[in-house]
């Protein structure tokens, strides 16, 4: 898939801010188109991705660059949405009517735990299984049962990311946490703690792709698409669908391996050829399951490598330098492309106290509400 | 009596097709299941199609009722939105407990939250969950310890 690149990153720090989705949208949406070296005019068509906006958010945000009649489009896919619209761009360049395109993911969303109507069925709210947290957190205790992982090491997750955001001024929280204080913050779902846990908010991304050959006319500072894989969770695979039951009988592979499987073999490389990743950290154990989900590691081995450093800004396999989701917060819609913008800036060098000495290649993953996982990879 | 003067019934299910009926002896009621003849899965509620192969030959059973937790969470927090649990708010459990047949049902589990653990014995229980804006029963389930805590 390296007939296409990224040539232009945008981003609105990811926070609350007072002020319009569509100002937010616009701003990330320009510096993208700047940082290309193209202008609102050259863009071909163009896609948002969002959650819980209302409809015709992508029209409205815009026209604020100027009005013209290139096609933009909303998607949603839950927390893999960013993922599904960069895909699309992908596809209709790969299809040969554009060759340049932009994707802009934006999201302003209320305080607290999300509307649970937007994911559950009426009587799942009526009786409360419908925080999105107790789902992650029932992962968590199945997974201290089978294979001894601690409270202690998902707080290590915490405490490791918390000290990277520290560096990140498009995050959230930017606070480093001792491990005391993070485990002694309050249980919001037993055994996850508040400060293990991401939080939404509001916040913009954006990227502009090209193809190959566009690119080359266009200059800049290219960085290739090699994988963009969206997927849902198959049967039982996964129970943050969220299922009303799942099957006793079988254990088939949960959607983030299935996705990071197709996009390596897509991208003709293995975990162990990539520099970087940015990963779905809605809470600190998630982080530990999916070393193991995308083979940085073995099946119970999750909290072993948080232990043994690795996953460190200086270690061998980076995980989450912006300090993933716990510290930026979880604007649905921007969030992937959010994380994009970490890696393109990575491979480009540019991201200061936080970079990855060296990094050539990176990924990130998304996964969320009905089991959508997308896995985007990349490498200069 | 409804507005347009039709008697309701008393008592109705949290979710129509996953209690049997009829509802007044809460004791006889039990949780109704979907077994695919042809993968043999089953799933909770009445199904038209198989979730996992989509196939339509579908039997619709009675789901046994004791149980072991495969796993759970502790709910600190009130849940958001039209939440029906008890007001004010008490920290409850939630987990996926494991029926004899072959499915593991994501529910609301009773015993002390500070006490809970995997593995443990469970025994369905039907009960009255909250009265719905009509002045109707509404009838959910959970599962409860069946040793000591
Ligand atoms: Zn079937």
């Amino acid at each position: 898939m390296s007939d296409v690149v990224i040539l232009g990153i945008g981003i609105h720090p990811f926070g609350r801010f007072d002020k319009t989705f569509e100002e937010i949208g616009a701003e990330a949406a320009a510096q993208a188109i700047d940082d290309a070296g193209v202008t609102w005019q050259d863009i071909q068509t163009a896609y948002l991705s969002r959650m819980y906006l209302p409809a015709t958010s992508g029209a409205r945000i815009l026209r604020r660059l100027g009005s013209t009649d290139i096609p933009i489009c909303d998607i949603e896919a839950a927390c893999a949405s960013g993922g599904v619209a960069l895909r699309q761009a992908i596809l209709a360049i790969r299809s040969g009517e554009i060759d340049l395109a932009l994707v802009l993911g934006t999201e302003k969303m209320p305080r607290g735990f999300m509307d649970p109507s937007m994911i559950y069925a009426p009587w799942q709210v009526a009786m409360g299984l419908s925080l999105n947290p107790s789902y992650w957190s029932m992962r968590a205790k199945r997974h201290m049962y089978e294979h001894g992982t601690s409270e202690l090491q998902i707080a290590k997750v915490a405490h490791k990311n918390h000290r990277n955001s520290v560096h990140n001024p498009n995050a959230m929280y930017r606070k480093e946490f001792s491990m005391e204080k993070i485990m002694e913050s309050p249980l919001v779902c037993d055994p996850i703690h508040l400060l293990e846990i991401c939080a939404p908010n509001d916040g913009a991304a954006a990227v502009v792709v090209a193809s190959k050959e566009r690119a080359a006319k266009l200059g800049g500072r290219p960085i290739q698409v090699d994988a963009c894989v969206h997927t849902l969770a198959t049967y039982s695979s996964d129970f943050r669908c969220p299922a009303d039951s799942m099957s006793a009988t079988m254990a088939p592979p949960g959607p983030t391996s299935a996705t990071a499987r197709k996009a390596y073999e897509i991208a003709g490389i293995g975990p162990q050829d990539i520099d970087c990743f940015e990963v779905q950290d809605t809470d600190a154990f998630c982080e530990i399951e999916i070393y193991e989900d995308i083979g940085l590691c073995g099946l119970g081995e999750g909290g072993a490598l948080i232990d043994s450093g690795r996953t460190e800004i200086n270690g061998d396999t980076p995980v989450n330098m912006s300090g993933g989701l716990i510290c930026k917060g979880e604007p649905v819609g921007a969030s992937h492309l959010g994380q994009i913008h970490e890696i393109v800036s990575q491979l480009r060098g540019d991201s200061g106290p936080r970079q990855v000495s060296g990094a050539r290649t990176g990924m990130a993953h998304v996964l969320g509400a009905g089991g959508n996982c997308a896995v985007t990879i990349m490498s200069r | 009596m409804s507005e347009d003067g039709k008697d309701l019934p008393k008592r109705v299910a949290i979710r129509d097709d996953l209690l049997t009926k009829p509802l007044d002896d809460l004791d006889k009621v039990r949780l109704v299941g979907s077994r695919c003849r042809q993968c043999g899965e089953t799933s909770l509620g009445e199904r038209g199609r198989c979730p996992n192969c989509g196939s339509g030959d579908m039997e619709t059973r009675e789901l046994g009722t004791e149980g072991t937790l495969w796993t759970y969470t502790v709910v600190r927090n009130r849940p958001p939105g039209k939440y029906r649990g008890p007001d004010p708010f008490q920290p409850f459990c939630m987990g996926l407990v494991e029926l004899p047949d072959g499915l593991r049902v994501n529910a609301l589990v009773e015993g002390d939250v500070e006490e809970m653990e995997i593995g443990v014995p469970l025994r369905l229980r039907v009960f009255v969950h909250h009265e719905n804006e009509a002045g109707q029963e509404v009838v959910g389930f959970a599962f409860a310890r069946t040793d000591k805590p």
